[in-house]
């Protein structure tokens, strides 16, 4: 009893270090802009084809097409803020709901990105097969596959590696300044739309990262993004706004409650306690855990 | 006949004090100013009166009604309704639905609400731009849309916000007559304002105040040449100048 | 001027009536046709439901919950309880009334972004929790399994919903989609509508104005879960089968914001003209094309929605109130550029405020 526990709860922080890459780029995106990225799965799904369809095609182990992902997912998110949504924070200046108009626009990318990925790609489930795919750690009882220690270990150090650059260097002072007050960043003289772009395509680069470290163990298919950005909100909300290290703490709550969870009830019902916390955490405490920013 | 009683209102938040024991009454049919420089607290007040905020300590006392705490819109029921500083006016709608809003306070169906609303359009001068959509309107406009609004639910009290801001002097003018027509209807008037010209001429009694307290209460002759007024306007200097007439303290 | 404008609108609904009601005898050879104009009345109905939140200012993402709620709710008192489905659904009206007032109670008053996600999180818990059960205490939810309608009298049993043609569902549907745009334009003319329009323009002025904002959002909700359970059962008696996985999903929730937002979703046609557009073009694309180009319909869908937020936030109601309008101009009067200053809530059946 014990040992199933405790492998469940390895395997929770396991799946964990999968949920915060995924929410990462997303508590960026949605703290600084505040933009609810509904996308954010489907350019995850993007990101993972590309990485597929270099590895299927040109054979390119997934973590070294890290390096051709993570600056197409760059552009491609810079250009999602640039054309998409730009042209409504100008509307802003009118009457027109913005919020949620936002909202419906990445509502409308993340349809269309998936079902575009389903006409191109059909509904086949895709893996990489790599030949350490099958290698493991084995600890007493445990069995710990290594894709998805390395994955782990990933992001633990984008979250680093995000938040130093957010602290310590002048385009994340930058960044952080817009997110908290974009008229008085303006007047500071920042560009706030173009880091605003820049802010997106950095979420995007971190998510295409995470996304090629997923390769070699998840499958991927048109369909998956919607479940993995509904959980990446949960855990952003869960996690705290603004704040990248409360993404990786929620990311590795939602996994363990999911795991352990999964023990007791059918793990398709155990995606009930996430969402149930969710809706605690947006009505009692909207700035969840290690939340820096107003919602 | 007292018809608002505000008894040692106070309000912080966090660390600042925005309010601190303002105590002032109002009679019936009674127009009061309330001035003093930014910051004063004097929007708090209002936003305490209409339910806005909830005073950390006092009383408001409407009609011999406690309305302390109450919200906004039980406020108003009770017939007190406020303007705002911005004009928020129902951007979609036409003028005159939007004053119908304000109507249905007092109206059993829609009928009596646009009865209502003509009826504060024309106190207004403003019927001819029933039609004119919320965003199309100029800011003058928009001021006296706010004040129908206002009149249509019915309310006894009316708290008004800055309704000078950003007019040009002869549109403000015509808003001083409005509103001493209102007035004049049997309207009680508490108006917020920076523009000395305008507080003179329409507030027979004024209530200063700087940094969160009272400082000065009277008419607008006594209030302007009480040293305290002076210094909380224009500093120390110009008080101390016309101390020199005699009074004690060179500082307020 | 203003006058002109109300009768023509409502001459132009009539003629649209009365061609209504003689397609489904037009098209009896072709069923799938009749199918469509069901379908479509369907999500008229269903949208123009779900835009009554939309009045009030909250967009909701888990409407489809509703649906299951209804649907099931009559589905299972006739399957297991031998009630027929026309008091059924008035059961369904209360649950989902009672859940109405479970999700609406806390989160109407969150913002909107936080609300959609309240509500889609809502629905997905409903959702994944009735997949997952067979039985809660007496009730027989059956799970994945769904609910298939027992069939009575080969299906042509009237008393019990049943109907062995399309043309009663036609005009079942159609006249449920009728009277929800009809309530809802009665509603905006009375403190209610005007009521609901202040509260999305500004709530703080509204407030200030004596409405209770927080009262007024749940009503709306209230009304417009309760008319959505209806819709409810129509789709489960319709389809002969209703179950979680489609009649609660996310995917349904989502076409019909699909639906009302391309439409106009705060509008009072805006619903029904976004089901008049989108819906035979789904179902068009999957009839021709098949299973070859699965996703091809929903990627349009993607697009549409795309291009309505970006170039017609509004949706197409303002387009076709001006459309009719400009006919009505130029058919009335010799002189069709007389402009009459912005008259959008006066006329019939027009949009909102």
């Amino acid at each position: 009893m014990v040992e199933t526990l405790i492998s469940a709860l390895v395997a929770g922080l396991l799946v964990g270090g999968l949920y915060a890459v995924v929410a990462i780029g997303l508590s960026l995106i949605f703290g600084i802009i505040r933009v609810i990225n509904f996308a954010h799965g489907s350019l995850l799904m993007a990101s993972m084809y590309a990485g597929f369809w270099l590895w299927r095609l040109c054979g390119i182990d997934p973590y070294l097409s890290i390096v051709i992902v993570v600056p197409l997912a760059f552009i491609g998110g810079y250009g999602v803020q640039h054309f998409l949504i730009h042209p409504m924070f100008q509307r802003e200046r009118t009457y027109v709901v913005e919020p949620l108009g936002v909202l419906l626009l990445m509502a409308g990318l993340d349809m269309a990105l998936a079902n575009g990925a389903l006409l191109l790609f059909k509904s086949d489930f895709r893996a990489v097969t790599v030949p350490y795919g099958a290698a493991a750690i084995h600890l007493g009882f445990l069995t710990i596959p290594i894709t998805r220690l390395i994955l782990l270990v990933i992001s633990m150090l984008l979250a680093l590696g995000l938040s130093w650059l957010l602290s310590r260097t002048e385009l994340g002072n930058g960044i952080r300044a817009v997110g908290q007050n974009r008229e008085a960043a303006a007047l500071c003289g920042l560009n706030v739309y173009h880091t605003y772009a820049l802010t997106f395509g950095l979420g995007c680069a971190v998510t295409g990262f995470g996304g090629c470290a997923m390769l070699p163990f998840y499958f991927v298919d048109p369909s998956m993004g919607l479940p993995l950005a509904i959980k990446s909100f949960i855990i952003v909300v869960l996690g705290g706004l603004g704040s990248i290290p409360g993404a990786l703490v929620g990311g590795f709550i939602i996994g363990v409650v999911e795991s352990v969870g999964g023990q007791f009830v059918p793990a398709t019902s155990a995606s009930i306690f996430s969402l149930i916390m969710f809706l605690f955490i947006v009505f009692f405490r909207p700035k969840g855990l290690m939340g820096v920013l107003e919602a | 006949m007292a018809i608002l009683e505000v008894y040692s209102l106070s309000k912080r938040f966090g660390g600042l004090t925005a309010v601190s024991d303002l105590s002032f009454s109002l009679n019936e049919s009674e127009i009061v100013g309330l001035i003093g420089p930014n910051g004063a607290g004097k929007t708090t007040v209002f936003n305490m009166i209409a339910g806005f905020y909830k005073p950390d300590n006092g009383r408001v006392v409407f009609q011999g009604e406690n309305l302390t705490g109450l919200r906004p819109y039980e406020i108003c029921r009770r017939g007190i309704a406020r303007t705002f500083q911005v004009t928020k006016p129902f951007l979609d709608s036409t003028v005159l639905d939007n004053v119908m809003v304000g109507g249905f306070l007092q109206a059993r169906n829609a009928t009596e609400a646009r009865n209502i609303a003509w009826k504060a359009l024309e106190t207004l001068e403003f019927s001819d731009r029933a039609d004119a959509i919320g965003h199309e309107i100029n800011v003058p406009d928009r001021k006296r849309l706010e004040l129908a609004r206002a009149l249509a639910t019915g309310a006894k009290l009316l708290l008004l916000d800055e309704p000078m801001a950003g007019l040009t002097p002869s549109e403000k003018g015509h808003i001083i007559d409005l509103l001493r027509k209102i007035n004049e209807e049997g309207f009680s008037l508490v108006v917020v304002e920076h523009d000395m010209k305008v507080v003179m001429s329409l507030c027979p009694r004024i209530i200063l105040m700087d940094r969160a307290v009272k400082l000065v209460e009277g008419t607008p002759e006594e209030v302007c040449s009480d040293p305290k007024a002076i210094t909380a306007y224009l500093g120390e200097e110009y008080a101390a100048r016309d101390i020199s007439q005699g009074d004690e303290d060179g500082t307020a | 001027m203003e006058r002109r404008s109300i009768s023509f609108n409502w001459i132009v609904a009539a003629i649209l009536l009365a061609i209504a009601v003689i397609i489904p005898f037009v098209l009896e050879k072709h069923p799938y046709y009749v199918h469509i104009f069901i379908l479509v009345f369907l999500f008229g109905y269903l949208s123009t439901a779900w835009g009554l939140v939309g009045q009030s200012g909250q967009l909701s993402f888990g409407h489809a919950v509703f649906v299951g709620l209804g649907g099931y709710t009559s589905t299972i008192l006739f399957m297991d309880y031998a009630i027929t489905p026309w008091i059924g659904m008035l059961a369904g009206v209360i649950v989902a009334s009672v859940f109405g007032i479970i999700i609406g109670y806390p989160t109407l008053r969150l913002r909107g972004p936080y609300f959609a996600l309240a509500t889609l999180a809502f629905g997905l818990i409903l959702q994944t929790y009735v997949v997952n059960t067979q039985e809660l205490g007496p009730i027989k939810l059956r799970g994945a399994m769904g609910l298939l309608l027992p069939l009575k009298n080969g299906g042509d049993a009237p008393a019990v919903f049943q109907f062995a043609t399309k043309t009663p569902y036609y005009f079942i549907a159609l006249a449920m989609m009728i009277c929800a745009v009809l309530l809802s334009y009665l509603l905006n003319r009375t403190r209610i509508g005007f009521y609901w329009t202040a509260i999305r323009s500004d709530q703080d002025a509204a407030e200030s104005l004596g409405i209770n904002a927080g009262k007024y959002r749940l009503l709306a909700f209230l009304l417009s879960c309760a008319l959505t359970a209806l819709g409810g059962t129509l789709w489960a008696q319709y389809f002969h089968y209703i179950n979680a996985e489609r009649g609660m999903a996310l995917s349904l929730s989502i076409e019909i914001v699909l639906v009302g937002v391309v439409g106009g979703w705060q509008t009072i046609s805006g619903p029904m003209i976004g089901a008049m557009l989108i819906i035979p073009i789904s179902e068009l694309l999957r009839a021709e094309l098949g299973g070859g180009f699965a996703g091809l319909h929903a990627l349009i869908y993607g697009l549409i929605l795309m291009g309505v937020i970006l170039w017609l936030p509004r949706g197409l109601n303002p387009l076709v109130m001006s459309g009719l309008k400009c006919l009505g101009d130029r058919l009335w009067s010799t002189n069709p550029a007389v402009n009459t200053p912005g008259i959008v809530g006066g006329s019939g059946k027009v949009e909102g405020r």
